[in-house]
């Protein structure tokens, strides 16, 4: 589990817009738990900080600028500072997280962050996050990635993992029905006739739809292992047979595109003529989409997880990975994200939450 | 997205209409410069060339500010897939010793979400002095939705991250590769790691059936204030973008004008420019920007560093190579 889902915590309400939502952040550390809540945690106060911190790390100005300099191939042992060697790792207990600059709120990490306090009891925040999410759904029952984008997406997907009865069973409702009637461009009937007068016969990997990024474009594996979570939630709370529907091709979507060698890379399972290689993120995304689906493509994606799972030093990478281990009962007890990882996005902050929650048996993800 | 021809289509009927005439002429216009410096190695050497070089070019960035774009695709250190981080740091110095006001390093990588991870793999924590605070993931950035002053592809809007729109001169640093589908990446192409996956995905799909060349036209068109250094001291044959090999070069090739520094490139690696499709649409009328005779060549001559990148094997037959 994560080393201090308390200040992942604080992270994630020290860093909440007044108007509710929260934006994805590029995080660091900002100070000691003391520090964490006290107004006088700027920006000034990280920058004072990260120079207390790095010690002699120098101005780098005009004047001597070639003072500091790293030896090209010697970056391991360079004086400047890095996530591995910097005074203050990036992830331990009490540090909170600040962003430097305030960015607009968006519908991803609001969702995200809201779910996580929701299921640490944080209900106050949680809820005005609710509400700037409520007040972001387009006409068309979806969600933009941010408010004033003209286009609802995947992110539509993160919302309906909200309960609804927090988010409100009617907007719920709309984002579920958003998603069923929402297909990758290849699997729409005017593609398919096109292709089908052209003469080009359809691919192995294209008989079963997923999801977009955005509609209007191709299926991948990571809004398409979202969109299927989302549904299987919502499965379980309220089954029906065009959910079921929808939630099985887009499993053989899925089980279409892994790579050779196990596991999925964002897309297809070959790229140009080529194999390609598999992420751990989206790997740890389509093993979580399918839970209760066994297999040898499954065993071997489970196996190509179980070694990134040693080797990974990206938080989001090592959130998605630990869900889909975890999905699928793999994931050794004893896990725990590395000490000195660090968590860049409020995401990020937000899912190791999630998934500490599924280590400990709460199902946040699946109702 | 409503369907209607491209730019490109249209341009494709007034070009034969116009070879049917007989007519075809250069336009005269003020030679672009585009140097082309040897830099043997990823070393020390590389800070006094870059300040050189760019002093060569009189870029003035005097209290203007300066967002530097390099190539960041993958997690593998030890491959040429991502712009070096020395040369990066090299570039961020030599535009603060030329005044600017500020020099931020932005991108926002195609296919991998975790950006920060992704540039700590590829070196730039080590090599770039407080590199989080200098950095912005440009897929996550506020957004500005933007119509292109030319506009050659489908998307009738682009959603931008304002810290490029904002910057008074982006520099697009990429490293010169070839590319399965466009045959060269380079400055241009470059330029997609400035729209934001955010609002478009990882990958940003939405280009691509837009029409991966027309988009890199239109991206060009949005930035007009813009420098290139391409990154050739160790680049990319084969299958580039990604699973191509290394080809060293030795050499960074800079300018103002994208298109002349990208066909410069494109002659280097003995590639035909005028088979680059996104060339063809931003080089002005009659491919001007493309011409030897509109480009006033620094440095190097082309002769004397080209070398054949071998192509991928997606291309491969349809008459890129140059003679």
């Amino acid at each position: 589990m994560s080393p201090d889902s308390s200040g992942l915590i604080d992270t994630l309400l020290s860093n909440q817009n007044p108007d509710g939502g929260w934006p994805y952040c590029s995080l660091r550390a900002s100070g000691s738990p003391n520090a964490s809540r006290s107004p006088n945690a700027s920006s000034g106060t990280t920058a004072k900080l990260l120079a207390d911190a790095r010690g002699s790390v120098g101005s780098h100005d005009c004047e001597e600028p070639r003072k500091n300099r790293p030896q090209a191939g010697e970056a391991g042992e360079t004086a400047c500072p890095t996530s591995e060697n910097a005074d203050f790792p990036p992830a331990v207990k009490g540090v909170v997280f600040r962003q430097s600059t305030q960015g607009r709120s968006w519908t991803e990490p609001t969702a995200y962050a809201a779910l996580a306090l929701l299921a640490a009891g944080e209900t106050g925040a949680a809820r005005k996050g609710l509400e700037w999410i409520r007040s972001a759904e387009r006409p068309d029952g979806g969600w933009p990635p941010q408010i004033g984008i003209d286009e609802s997406t995947w992110v539509t997907a993160v919302v309906a993992l909200l309960p609804p009865e927090e988010l409100g069973p009617a907007v719920h409702a709309r984002a579920i029905a958003w998603l069923l009637a929402t297909y990758g461009k290849e699997s729409s009937f005017d593609y398919r006739l096109r292709q089908w007068l052209l003469g080009n016969s359809r691919p192995a990997d294209q008989q079963f739809p997923g999801w977009p990024w955005v509609p209007g474009a191709a299926a991948w594996v990571g809004p398409t292992s979202l969109a299927i979570l989302a549904l299987e939630k919502e499965s379980r709370r309220k089954p029906s047979p065009e959910i079921q529907k929808r939630i099985e091709c887009g499993r053989r979507f899925l089980l279409a595109r892994t790579c050779g060698e196990g596991g999925w890379n964002h897309g297809s399972s070959r790229a140009a003529g080529y194999e390609s290689r598999p992420y751990p993120e989206t790997t740890g995304m389509a093993l979580a989409a399918l839970r209760g689906v066994a297999g040898p493509k499954v065993d071997r994606a489970l196996a190509v997880a179980r070694g990134f799972l040693d080797a990974c030093r990206s938080a989001d990478a090592l959130n998605w990975l630990r869900l889909g281990l975890l999905t699928h009962g793999r994931l050794p007890e004893s896990f725990c994200p590395p000490p000195r990882l660090a968590y860049r996005t409020l995401p990020e902050a937000s899912l190791a939450l999630l998934v500490d929650g599924g280590q400990r048996g709460r199902e946040f993800f699946w109702g | 997205m409503e369907t209607k021809f491209t730019r490109r289509e249209w341009l494709g009927v007034a070009g034969s209409a116009a070879m049917l005439a007989g007519c075809s002429k250069s336009v005269p216009m003020v030679p672009s410069t585009v140097s082309i410096v040897r830099a043997p190695a990823y070393d020390q050497r590389i800070y006094e060339t870059m300040r050189r070089m760019l002093a060569d070019h009189r870029v003035d960035v005097r209290g203007r500010t300066v967002v530097l774009k390099p190539n960041l695709v993958e997690f593998e250190p030890q491959s040429s897939i991502n712009t070096h981080p020395i040369l990066v740091h090299a570039a961020w110095e030599a535009f603060q010793a030329m005044g600017a006001s500020s020099v931020r390093i932005g991108e926002g990588p195609g296919h991998r979400r975790n950006t920060l991870d992704l540039a700590d793999a590829a070196g730039y924590f080590k090599i770039v002095p407080r590199f989080e605070d200098l950095f912005v993931d440009l897929n996550l950035d506020d957004v500005t939705r933007i119509r292109p002053s030319r506009q050659f592809s489908r998307l009738e809007k682009l959603y931008l991250p304002n810290t490029a729109l904002g910057a008074d001169l982006l520099v697009s640093m990429p490293k010169m590769k070839t590319h399965h589908w466009t045959g060269a990446t380079l400055a241009m192409k470059n330029l997609f790691g400035v729209v934001p996956s955010g609002v478009y995905g990882w990958p940003k799909n939405p280009l691509h059936w837009a029409g991966i060349e027309e988009c890199i036209a239109d991206l060009h068109a949005a930035f007009p204030r813009q420098f290139a250094i391409v990154d050739g001291i160790v680049g990319m044959e084969g299958d580039g973008p990604i699973q191509g090999v290394p080809k060293p070069v030795g050499v960074l090739v800079a300018g103002h004008d994208p298109v002349a520094v990208d066909a410069t490139c494109c002659r280097i690696m003995q590639i035909d420019p005028y088979k680059i499709g996104y060339l063809r649409l931003a080089s002005g009328e009659a491919n001007s920007h493309m011409l030897d005779q509109n480009i006033r060549q620094t440095g190097e001559n082309i002769a004397d560093v080209a070398t054949p990148f071998v192509l991928p094997g997606t291309v491969a037959g349809v008459g890129l190579r140059r003679s």
